[in-house]
């Protein structure tokens, strides 16, 4: 018994040593439950205040540039709007057949949209993640699609009650159906770690028919309207199975450049859920 | 003289931290090497000082930084590892019963301080590899980035240390 103890005292810095490399690997290994926790992630009070006063200095620095985006962003949306307004006042020379359609009800909209800022954008490494100033306060919550002004950004993972963490398509655990623009075929869309600007769509029939600069969008998902964009085909790849085809494909958002976002808030989710649990 | 000593070294912790996680995690030279600095502060501690600091000072530094990156548990796996095995790394370079509150720098015993800080370096970043691993893929692309970003690293700390010396010196 004495002897244990002084074996325990002379070499006590190695047991402490191991007790705590024991306890990093054991946050090693349970990553999957644990990033559900807030605290030890970038989305809680102390980190998320610090990435947000660096981030408002590169804002600033960004101003000009964003609002020259802006700019040429409005003026498509006026374009567009005055294309639709001559439209309109083409067809109300069909006033009345056009009113015997409308229902009478306000329609209910499937999808609202919560505008959130990027705080901290993680690319140094494969695990790569995004922190924005939106949380649970402002409704959100994990599973919730997350788009930019070009495409698809990515999926929310954590939230506390200002900020949260989202899963960008560049992260090898991100993974989401879409298909070409004319095809109902679906893929797989995922990232092979490799270049921030290229992911891969796998799981195309053999027989789909592409040109380089077709468009690639969200099919039928849990998570993403349909027909957002993802981004454009670049070129086929080698896939691993023969029966599929494999592209690379340029993603919409630039990920370097990323600032504002529009988390989609789906008011039906929550229904959908509840009736497809209850298949027993 | 050790409080001095500590109340340096916590400043040291925070301002590596803050480097670490709003800069140099936001450089990738070619998009592949990404300097991996914070382990200077294990490097800059004084020789003699006591384990349990050491190790545990070590395991919160990893900790903080993997709090920051959303990567639970790899850096602090790799940092008390390096941690534990500091005194005899010291050992393997410096020779033995020199005085206890001696910093390990670039301007005494030159060639011991780089291979002293090439072989944290190196064991750092293996470690780091081989933790991630576990859960990666795609082992050429990760084997060029950790390479490239050790090279860098390197040339980063023994810049910072060639650089704080000359400003002791000056103000004695």
């Amino acid at each position: 018994m004495r002897n244990l103890l002084t074996f325990i005292i002379r070499n006590s810095s190695w047991l402490v040593a191991i007790i705590l490399i024991v306890i990093s690997f054991y946050l090693v290994f349970s990553y999957n439950s644990y990033q559900r926790s807030v605290y030890l992630t970038s989305a809680n009070n102390v980190t998320g205040w610090l990435y947000e006063t660096s981030n408002k200095v590169t804002n600033f620095i960004h101003l000009r540039k964003n609002n020259k985006f802006l700019l040429e962003r409005n003026a498509q949306l006026e374009a567009e709007l005055f294309a639709l307004k001559n439209y309109l006042s083409d067809r109300q020379i069909d006033t009345l057949r056009t009113n015997a359609f409308l229902s009478d009800s306000i329609p209910v909209s499937q999808f609202s949209f919560i505008p959130a800022e990027v705080t901290n954008v993680s690319f140094s490494g494969p695990n790569n993640y995004i922190t924005v100033n939106k949380g649970s306060e402002h409704g959100v919550r994990p599973d919730m699609g997350v788009v930019s002004q070009n495409g698809v950004v990515g999926v929310v993972l954590t939230v506390s009650p200002k900020f949260s963490v989202i899963i960008p398509i560049i992260n090898p655990k991100f993974r989401l159906s879409g298909k070409l623009k004319n095809s109902s075929n679906t893929g797989s869309i995922s990232w092979d770690g490799k270049n921030l600007n290229i992911a891969q769509i796998g799981e195309l029939p053999k027989h789909e028919v592409f040109q380089p600069g077709d468009t690639v969008m969200t099919s039928f998902s849990r998570i993403f309207p349909r027909n957002i964009v993802i981004g454009y085909v670049i070129e086929q790849i080698p896939s691993k199975d023969d029966n599929f085809n494999t592209l690379n494909l340029r993603i919409a958002t630039d990920f370097y450049s990323v600032r504002d976002i529009l988390v989609i808030d789906d008011k039906f989710y929550d229904e959908q859920n509840q009736l497809e649990n209850s298949i027993p | 003289m050790k409080a001095i000593s500590i109340l340096k070294e916590i400043i040291l912790f925070v301002i590596l931290v803050l480097l670490q996680v709003l800069l140099f995690n936001r450089i990738a030279v070619f998009g592949l090497a990404v300097p991996i600095l914070y382990i200077y502060f294990l490097i800059k501690l004084p020789y003699g000082r006591n384990r349990f600091y050491v190790i545990i000072s070590g395991f919160l530094l990893g900790l903080v930084i993997d709090i920051f990156l959303n990567t639970p548990g790899m850096n602090a796996a790799a940092t008390t590892i390096v941690a534990t095995l500091r005194t005899i790394i010291l050992n393997l370079f410096y020779p033995k019963n020199e005085y206890e509150e001696l910093v390990p720098n670039i301007h005494v015993s030159t060639s011991a301080f780089i291979k002293y800080t090439i072989t944290m370096v190196l064991l750092h970043q293996t470690l780091l590899f081989f933790i991630e691993a576990f859960t990666l893929f795609n082992i050429t692309s990760t084997l060029i980035r950790i390479s490239s970003s050790l090279l860098l690293t390197i040339i980063l700390i023994l810049a910072l240390d060639s650089l704080s010396i000359r400003k002791k010196k000056v103000s004695g």
